[in-house]
Order: C-alpha cells, then sequence, then structure tokens
C-alpha cells in the first residue's frame, strides 16, 4: 500500500490552456493510493520543486506522480527532488500530459480525457515501483589498447598523460602500423616517419605506457570497470632492453623471406627489424621462417650477437602470458587492403606491373624496396605512363565492397603527382568515379596536384586491364568526352578497398563487441557515439571502426581516451538498476534469451538458471519477451506493471 | 546400362532454324555421353535480350510462360543458346522474389511462376552432373593439340551477380573443358568482349571495332579456331570476317564452331551429325599443331 | 443510410500504443513541441525499445477491451540497443499470423518506424491508423475470439 502524491503542472498555460487542471487534480485524488493531488503554475521553478519537498514530507508520500512535460524534459529534474525529499528516486513516474496531451489535441474535453488516462498508467505503474539502488561497480583504472598504429598510439599517450596506466598490445614487432608504411602523407606531404616517430619514441618512454609487442588478446572476462585479460606475448628471442639494433645477427642469417613490410617486393631475414625507425629499438626472430629451433639448426644469429654484440639473444625463450585487470579496453586494430587478386578485370597477380597502392606507397618511400625510385617490378625500368585506377573493387556492392574508403582519392593525387615530381617525362593518368576531397586543405591539394603537375584525369571506370607487347593495355572510358580510351601503360596502380584487420573477428567475439555488414566495429550510435562499442567499456578508434584518414584517427582516438578518462575519474561506477532479472524458480533453463541479447549479459550458471550481468544490461526488456516461462523481468517495467497500464488506458 | 538420364531442354528459337548444327551436335554429343535431351512441351520464343528490359513488364510475359510450362515436367531446365541462358536465369530469379511485377505477370499470362526452377547450361551439365574427367575418358580422338579460343560473349556472364555462371573477367569452364578434349586453348584478352549482338543484324558494318577486334586479338595469340555457346555470335564473329561479302584469303579466315561440335568430333562423332561444313572440317583438319611448328 | 448515424455517437475507437523512448516517443513529443495535431485515441506506453513488447501483452490488450494496438519503434539500423526493433519485427510477423486465426483484422495491430526527427510522420501514422480501426469498428473480443474458439 503506497501513499501517491499527484503533482499537476498548467506549465504557464502550456497545459492549462487546453487541459482542464481541476478535473485532471479531482479525478487523480480519487484513484487507488493516491492521499494528495494538487496543481501548480510552473513545477520545475524553485517553488514548484518546494511544493513537491514540502507536500511529501507533510503528507508523508513515499511515491509521486508528475503531470507535466515529456520526461525527456524534467525526468532527473523531479526524480532529484524526490530522493532529496527523502524518497526513492525510481518511485518517481512522469505523465505526459503536455507535448503528448495538451499540444496535440484540439479540443480540451478529447485533452483533458487522455491526461486523465495519462495520470492514470502513471499512478498504476508507480504503485508498483520498486524502490532501487544504482549498481555500483569498482573500477580499475587501467587501460587496454589494442592495436598499436597512430590510433593506438595516440589513445595510449592520451591516457596514460592522464595519469593511468596503459597496457599498449600490438601484434607486429614494433608500433607504428600503416602510417609507418607511407611515404608522405596528404595535404600536407609531410614525411610520415617523421612525425610518427617522436609519437612512437613517446609511448616506448612513458613511464605510464607498458608496450607489449609480437603479442595478441588471448581471452576476455568481466565488464567495464573490471575486465580481465590474457594476452599471449610471443617472444623476440632478444632482450628487448639489451638489444642495441646494430644488425650483427642479421647479417649472419642465412635464411630469406619476402619482407611483408614491403609487401613482398624486398628480402628481409629471419632474425630482422621492421623497419629502421622500429620501436622497440630491437630486432625480432621470426621463429616461422628460421631454420629451426627445435632442434636448432643453426644459431649463428646468437654467434654473432655474442661476438660482436651485446649478448642479447636467448633461443630457449618461450611465449609469455600476460595476465591483465584493466577497466576499459580501446580497440584499434586499423585496416588491411581488398585483395586484389579477387578484381580479376585488372589482372592483379597475374600481370606484375599491376599494383596496389600500399605497394606503390613502399616504392615511394626513400626507405623502400627501391629507395624511392619508380620502376616497374616485370623488368625494373623506369615507367613512363602510369595508370591509377581509384575505387578498384569499392562502391560495388555487387561484385566487391559495397563502400567508399575515404582516402583513395587523396592518396591517388599525392602518389601521381609524386610519381610526376620524380619522372618529369612521364605521364599520370587518373580513372575516377568522383572526387572525395572533404578534409581541411583537402579539395586545394587535390586541384593543386592536378594544376602543377599535369595529371589527367579521366572520369570513368576501367573495363580490363591485359599484357600485349610488354605494355598493360588499359581499356576504359571517359564519360565527359563520351569516348572510350585505351592507354598502353607502363604501371598500373589500384587503389584498393580498405578492410577491418583480419584479426578482429576473432578479437570482437572476445572482447563481445559487435561487428558491422563490413566487418569493422561497431559504433555504439553512428552520429552520437562514434567513439564506443554497443558493449560498456569497450571504445573505438580508427580504421577499425570505419575507413577514415590520419587526422580523423587521431581526432578519434584522442576522443576514446577522454571517454575513458571520465569513466576512469572515479573509483566506482554507477548504473542504471531498471535492468532485467531472473525469477530461478521459474527458468527452465531453455536459452532463448541467450541469444537475444545484444549485450551478451544473460548466460546459464552452472544450475543451467538464466543470470544476468547487471553490470552488462542495458534495460531494454527483449528478452523479458521472449522468456516462454515468465521467469525474466524488467525492474520497475515489470509485465504486471504493462498490464496495470494497459488496463488503466482500457476502462 | 539403366534407362538413360534425361534433361528437360528448351532449344531456344535459333536452334531450330539458323543454329541447327549447334542442336544436333548437341544432342549427338548428350548421346554419346549417356544422357538424353528432351525437349519441353509449349515452347515459344523467350525474347532474347528485349526481355530483360525493366520498363516493360509485356517483355516478360514469354520467359515467363517458359518456366511455367517447364515446371510442370521438371524443376531444372538446360539450355544451350546463352541468349536463352541469360534471359530464362533472370527470370526465374526474378520470380522468385514475389515482386508486385510479378503478381501482374502471373495475373496477365494466366499460368503462376514463382521461380522454382533451376535454369542450367549444357556446360553445367557436362561439369556438374557428368563431369569433365568422365567426359575426358569418353574422347575417341583427342583433337591433338587444336589451338582453340573459347569465345564466351557477355550473355553468359553477366550481370555477374545474376549469372553466376564463371568468373566475368577471366572465365575458365569452357577452356577446361577443351583441355579435356586434348585442345590447347589459347588465352587471348577479348574472349568475354562483346560481339556486337544485334547490330550486327541491324547495322552489319557498325561490328567491325567489336566483333573485328575479337577476331584479331584470338588471332594475334595464335588461335586456330573459336569455339562459341551462341548463334548471334557466331554470326557476328563469321560475318564480319567478310569484308562487302567476300571472304579473306582461305588461310586468312578464322573459323567459328559451336563447342558442342568439337566436343563430338572429340567423341568420335561424324562430322555430318555434327553438322559441320567441309570448310571448316578441312580448318580443323589443317591447323598447325604445336609438334608442327615445332 | 448517411442520416441514421447522429455525429456524437461516432465510434472513438481505443487504441493501446507501445512506443520505444529513444525513437517513437522522442518523435511523439517532437510532434507536439511542433503544435501538430491528430486524434486523442491512441495512449502511449513508453518502453526502453520496442523490442519490450511481448506479443502478449498485444493481445491482453485487445482482450481488456481495446480495439487496435499500436507499436512504434526505431528505423532498422538505428535501434539504440543494436537490434531490438528486428526482433519486435519477426514477433510482429508472427502474431500477424495468429490474429488472422482468431480472425481478428490485421490493420487492428500496427507496427510502425517512427525517428526521433519525424513528428509530422508520428501524427500523420496516428491519423491514419484512427481512421482504419474507426472504419472497423469495436473489436468486441468476445465476439469475435471467443465466439471462434
Amino acid at each position: 500500500m503506497k501513499r501517491v502524491g499527484v503533482f499537476v503542472c498548467h506549465c504557464g498555460l502550456n497545459i492549462a490552456g487546453n487541459v482542464n487542471i481541476k478535473e485532471v487534480v479531482d479525478k487523480a485524488g480519487k484513484q487507488q493510493d493516491v492521499v494528495f493531488a494538487i496543481d501548480h503554475k510552473y513545477l520545475c521553478s524553485e517553488p514548484g520543486q518546494a511544493l513537491i519537498k514540502d507536500s511529501i514530507r507533510q503528507h508523508n508520500l513515499d511515491a509521486i506522480v508528475v503531470a507535466a512535460c515529456s520526461p525527456a524534459m524534467h525526468e532527473p529534474t523531479f526524480k532529484t527532488i524526490a530522493q532529496l525529499s527523502g524518497l526513492n528516486r525510481y518511485n518517481c513516474e512522469i505523465a505526459n500530459i503536455r507535448e503528448q496531451s495538451s499540444w496535440v489535441h484540439d479540443d480540451v474535453g478529447e485533452a483533458t480525457a487522455k491526461a486523465h488516462i495519462t495520470v492514470r498508467q502513471s499512478i498504476r505503474k508507480v504503485r508498483l515501483n520498486e524502490p532501487l539502488q544504482p549498481i555500483t561497480v569498482p573500477v580499475t583504472r587501467k587501460v587496454l589498447v589494442i592495436g598499436g598504429g597512430i590510433a593506438g598510439i595516440r589513445a595510449a599517450l592520451d591516457v596514460a598523460n592522464g595519469g593511468y596506466q596503459v597496457y599498449l598490445v600490438e601484434k607486429s614487432g614494433t608500433i607504428g602500423g600503416r602510417m609507418a608504411q607511407l611515404s608522405e602523407t596528404f595535404p600536407t606531404l609531410d614525411c610520415s616517419t617523421c612525425i610518427l616517430g617522436p609519437l612512437m619514441v613517446e609511448v616506448y618512454r612513458h613511464p605510464n605506457i607498458k608496450l607489449l609487442r609480437l603479442s595478441k588478446v588471448e581471452d576476455v572476462k568481466g565488464y567495464i570497470g573490471n575486465f580481465k585479460v590474457r594476452v599471449r606475448q610471443e617472444p623476440a628471442y632478444v632482450d628487448e632492453a639489451k638489444c642495441n639494433a646494430c644488425g650483427e645477427c642479421a647479417k649472419a642469417c642465412p635464411a630469406q623471406v619476402p619482407n611483408e613490410f614491403d609487401f613482398g617486393l624486398t628480402w628481409r631475414k629471419a632474425i630482422y627489424t621492421p623497419f629502421a625507425q622500429a620501436v622497440p629499438p630491437a630486432y625480432v626472430l621470426d621463429a616461422k621462417n628460421c631454420l629451426g629451433l627445435l632442434p636448432q639448426a643453426c644459431g649463428e644469429c646468437k654467434k654473432a650477437c655474442d661476438k660482436f654484440g651485446t649478448s642479447c639473444m636467448d633461443l630457449d625463450a618461450w611465449p609469455r602470458i600476460h595476465d591483465l585487470e584493466v577497466g576499459a579496453i580501446i580497440a584499434s586494430t586499423g585496416y588491411e587492403l581488398y585483395d586484389a587478386t579477387k578484381l580479376t578485370e585488372y589482372g592483379y597477380g597475374i600481370f606484375p606491373d599491376v599494383m596496389t597502392s600500399l605497394e606503390f606507397e613502399r616504392m615511394l618511400s626513400a626507405s623502400g624496396p627501391t629507395t624511392g625510385e619508380i620502376k616497374r617490378p616485370s623488368d625494373g625500368q623506369t615507367p613512363r605512363e602510369i595508370v591509377f585506377i581509384q575505387c578498384a573493387g569499392q562502391r560495388e556492392p555487387e561484385t566487391a565492397l559495397p563502400y567508399c574508403s575515404k582516402i583513395c582519392c587523396m592518396y591517388t593525387a599525392r602518389h601521381a603527382m609524386m610519381f610526376r615530381h620524380k619522372v618529369p617525362d612521364g605521364q599520370a593518368y587518373v580513372f575516377y568515379m568522383d572526387i572525395r576531397a572533404g578534409g581541411k586543405g583537402y579539395e586545394e591539394f587535390v586541384k593543386r596536384c592536378q594544376e602543377e603537375k599535369g595529371l589527367l584525369y579521366l572520369r570513368g571506370r576501367v573495363a580490363k586491364v591485359y599484357e600485349e607487347n610488354g605494355k598493360l593495355i588499359v581499356k576504359g572510358v571517359d564519360t565527359l568526352s563520351g569516348k572510350t580510351v585505351q592507354i598502353n601503360a607502363d604501371l598500373v596502380v589500384l587503389a584498393v578497398g580498405m578492410i577491418p584487420s583480419s584479426e578482429s573477428h576473432e578479437l570482437a567475439s572476445k572482447l563481445k563487441a559487435s561487428l558491422d555488414a563490413n566487418g569493422f566495429f561497431s559504433e555504439a550510435h553512428p552520429k552520437l557515439r562514434p567513439l564506443e562499442s554497443p558493449t560498456a567499456g569497450i571504445f573505438l578508434a580508427g580504421a577499425g571502426q570505419s575507413p577514415k584518414d590520419i587526422p580523423e584517427t587521431v581526432a578519434q582516438a584522442s576522443g576514446a581516451a577522454s571517454k575513458v578518462l571520465g569513466l576512469l575519474s572515479s573509483p566506482t561506477l554507477e548504473r542504471e538498476p531498471t535492468v532485467a532479472q531472473v525469477v530461478g524458480e521459474l527458468c527452465s533453463g531453455c536459452g532463448i534469451c541467450l541469444s537475444l541479447c545484444p549485450y551478451d549479459a544473460l548466460s546459464l550458471n552452472a544450475e543451467k538458471i538464466a543470470e544476468v550481468s547487471e553490470a552488462l544490461c542495458e534495460g531494454c526488456g527483449t528478452c523479458i519477451a521472449s522468456c516462454p516461462s515468465g521467469a525474466l523481468t524488467l525492474r520497475n517495467l515489470t509485465d504486471e506493471q504493462m498490464v496495470a497500464m494497459i488496463e488503466a488506458i482500457v476502462e | 546400362m539403366q534407362e538413360m538420364q534425361s534433361y528437360l531442354y528448351f532449344p531456344g528459337c535459333s536452334l531450330r532454324t539458323v543454329a541447327k548444327d549447334f542442336d544436333r551436335s548437341a544432342k549427338a554429343c548428350a548421346r554419346a555421353l549417356g544422357f538424353e535431351l528432351k525437349e519441353m512441351q509449349g515452347q515459344l520464343c523467350c525474347g532474347a535480350v528485349m526481355s530483360n528490359v525493366d520498363d516493360n513488364l509485356m517483355t516478360k510475359a514469354g520467359p515467363n510462360r517458359i518456366l511455367a510450362r517447364a515446371q510442370q515436367e521438371d524443376h531444372t531446365l538446360v539450355t544451350l543458346c546463352a541468349g536463352c541462358y541469360n534471359v530464362l536465369k533472370r527470370t526465374g530469379l526474378h520470380a522468385k522474389l514475389a515482386s508486385s511485377s510479378q503478381q501482374v505477370i502471373n495475373a496477365f499470362n494466366e499460368e503462376s511462376f514463382n521461380g522454382g526452377v533451376d535454369v542450367l547450361h549444357f556446360l553445367e551439365i557436362l561439369r556438374d552432373r557428368v563431369g569433365f574427367d568422365a567426359v575426358g575418358k569418353a574422347v575417341k580422338v583427342p583433337l591433338k593439340g587444336l589451338r582453340v579460343g573459347a569465345y564466351y560473349g557477355c550473355l553468359l556472364l553477366r550481370p555477374f551477380g545474376e549469372m553466376k555462371f564463371d568468373d566475368p573477367n577471366r572465365p575458365s569452364i569452357l577452356e577446361n573443358l577443351l583441355v579435356r578434349l586434348g585442345c590447347t586453348p589459347i588465352d587471348y584478352p577479348a574472349r568475354t568482349d562483346c560481339c556486337g549482338s544485334y547490330l550486327g543484324v541491324s547495322s552489319t558494318g557498325n561490328i567491325q571495332p567489336l566483333s573485328g577486334s575479337i577476331i584479331r586479338s584470338a588471332r594475334s595469340c595464335g588461335a586456330s579456331l573459336l569455339a562459341v555457346s551462341c548463334p548471334l555470335c557466331k554470326y557476328n564473329l563469321e560475318s564480319s570476317q567478310l569484308q562487302n561479302g567476300k571472304g579473306p584469303p582461305p588461310g586468312e579466315f578464322l573459323p567459328v564452331v559451336y563447342f558442342t561440335q568439337l566436343l563430338g568430333l572429340a567423341l568420335g562423332l561424324h562430322p555430318e551429325e555434327l553438322e559441320l561444313d567441309p570448310r571448316q572440317m578441312q580448318a580443323i583438319r589443317e591447323a598447325p599443331t604445336p609438334m608442327v611448328q615445332g | 443510410m448517411i442520416a441514421a448515424i447522429e455525429v456524437e455517437k461516432r465510434f472513438e475507437p481505443k487504441i493501446v500504443g507501445f512506443l520505444c523512448r529513444w525513437c517513437s516517443y522522442a518523435g511523439a513529443d517532437l510532434a507536439g513541441t511542433s503544435r501538430i495535431k491528430y486524434p486523442p485515441n491512441i495512449n502511449a506506453i513508453r518502453v526502453n525499445c520496442s523490442g519490450r513488447v511481448d506479443p502478449t501483452l498485444v493481445l491482453k490488450a485487445l482482450a481488456s477491451g481495446a480495439d487496435g494496438v499500436f507499436i512504434a519503434g526505431c528505423h532498422p539500423g538505428d535501434c539504440h540497443y543494436t537490434n531490438g526493433n528486428i526482433k519486435t519485427l519477426r514477433r510482429f510477423k508472427l502474431l500477424q499470423k495468429m490474429l488472422d486465426q482468431f480472425g481478428i483484422e490485421r490493420e487492428r495491430v500496427r507496427l510502425e518506424w517512427v525517428s526521433a526527427s519525424e513528428g509530422e510522420r508520428y501524427a500523420r501514422v496516428v491519423k491514419g491508423m484512427t481512421e482504419d480501426v474507426r472504419s472497423l469498428g469495436p473489436l468486441n473480443w468476445k465476439r469475435t475470439v471467443e465466439a471462434v474458439a
């Protein structure tokens, strides 16, 4: 038996002008369990709030209904007043008689009748509300960042500078990611390694950042504020702290393998450093391509290191397991390129002089396979005519990727421009559908490339590329002139699409973070919450969430870091208690609810009874609607309350 | 041997008239390989490429009627002509979508069709039901090193999203068959280019850039003849080589045959059964082989 | 015929509405803020997600005297809880089959996607449904359903 008080707001004339307030108050006063009903001109004002507080005290109310504007406006206000007056804040309901009554019905009679019903609904609901306490969970004030590209680097630095411990997990032997593979960056033509290098060093030196290279996340348990993550770190067989990167080991190593940093355009040894400015600045032994460790087939690297180097190698090393406890996880796993061999019209993989944009990028780079000179892979000659094909295997829902990768128009302009710079008597053709240059300085950059370097832009697609007499015949179309075009090129560069890193699928299922239809990490809301996964505690940064350029990546990374800093700012976390609850005796263990939860908040315990993780549950109620035994209920929106509200309406 | 496997077959208009050789050679090959092509009841014209337009439902009445009638007899329908294959397969896919236009078509036809017939090409029967290896074993007269350019054209392959017959840019089904027959398939860039389709009939002079360049491409890569699966492609490819009604010198004409005719020869069938004419046979017999060229 | 109908006694359908708080409830609020008028026959119950709506609640509403039930959620792809609206859609399709078996007209139960910015659309949908149910007449559950049973 509750003592309910009803407060009806005039809202000036907003409600009073079209609703008979006195009638509403009278009718409300007659409802079961209502012991007090009153009206006021502006309940949200100071005097209005004082009225509520005083009435609660005077009439010993333990629940209130505020009939006023939409709960979207002042629900927190009135709930707080209730709480300050000694009530449980969840014993306060709002009846919307303004936006959904007074303002939308012509006739005063109609509006008033509807207001009666709305108030009656809220009274019936509040009578059955339970007093709830917010769910408090402790917060481990440490952060895990997965992926050491520019996104992970920026996020790690921002969190670390905020004063918290960061674990930066990177699968390869060095941080830097894709940006380390770039020659220059648009639109400033900054040398990529030059601007990235200092950040990488900062990460390495930062007292709050622990860098785990050659590491992958193996398992994730727990929930926001309380993640338990198992990380497996493969051995480098080289002591990071002692190695001085002298390179004697590599000189002695007899095993050569294609260098993945250069996409196989050059070779490296089995013991190697990914690139000159690698961080950590220590070599890595690639066990897969070593002549043999078990049994030890060679050992020349260790011998050389002992003789000429710092004696920092240990060929008997094993993987290390790190069990980390963190409060938040940032996923910044980056991208790969779509497999261009699937684009059979261009002949990538069949004709050696058809390359991907990243391969061309490595060729442009002074530290790349050709020390910055542009050469045809087939015969090492300098190409005079290069065709760049934009939108290769993108914006093609039927056969390849449906989306646009955002950066290709920009880097193609840069590539074509750099080619003309290095080969002044060469000619560059760019086949495009649109030019997407939306960032700051981007349009100006493209125009500059086109005009200064005399690039030939052809608006149309390429139907086919084939080889004839040592040349690549490119057959395309120029829609602006309405003619088909044939170019006998020396080299073809494909702007292939960005796809999420191959690790992201497995990682997403470990994190219980959802992926979208294209395999990128889903954001909680595409417009308003682009930095976090719907799964509480997982934040997103970089191209792993969607194709983007470096400025956006850095912005997103800093944004994600700031969200994390907010999360960690308090030692505990409060979550809304209006979550799902299981009545164990009724649960049959059918498990239907498990698959419906978007947050994986439901599980079957050892006795095969469903259990709700209150920290993960967001209170959507989808599981409640699916339970065949009625064992699931939603706190303060139970089926009993729903029926009470339905009956209040149809009476 | 048990009763011969029989497949419901739709020849289409051309195969009953100007391309009788395609129909007869296919039927002969089928018999030699142990199955039968049984013509369906109630055939009518599929409409060819005209039936693929989207803004006139009337063009779809015909192919829908064909499929509705085929459904009375079987749930598989085999075609040979690339045009019929393209139209019927896509009609079948659209019918399954149960759109409002399908309802209109069904109401008009009074022979309802809502999908459920698998439209297959003869090559798919050879590959999936008989098996190319079994075909290889049945070869009696290997076409030793005969340099054949397989020509696919458009309709077998595109639009890829609906046809899914083979890779639209680098198909290989015909080459895989030809290899089993002992031929040397020639890869040439133009094998998936358009021959010109009905332009060959309506404005003959204009197909030179299309069919003409296909012939040039195949010849420059060393093909001795072309193998096709479409009567219109054959017509265009041959007629593009006739300038002002006269043919080029004998050694320079690139003959065009149906792949079923080559298959039949390899299976040991008589050229007459396959309706190969003496000029085509002479070209096949006198074609340079890798050994001769040394 | 027309003369026999008295305007005061026009049948006013009673429709129970379930509106998801993130999209459709906000859309309804927007209709209010924009002062767009619509009939008062739908009374809204605010749920967190349209996925909360158990089909048995829909039937309960009809059995308790409602002439219609209106469920509104976010457009597919926009659900605040990722895909609760898709689950609602699945249940709705099955519910429609049940309604057929009960002899209840499908137009009495309607599922609509209304986004938070579609105030005008909300009003239009409400108007449309009210008129549809009005022309169907009162449900009279006892007569329709329990007669069939």
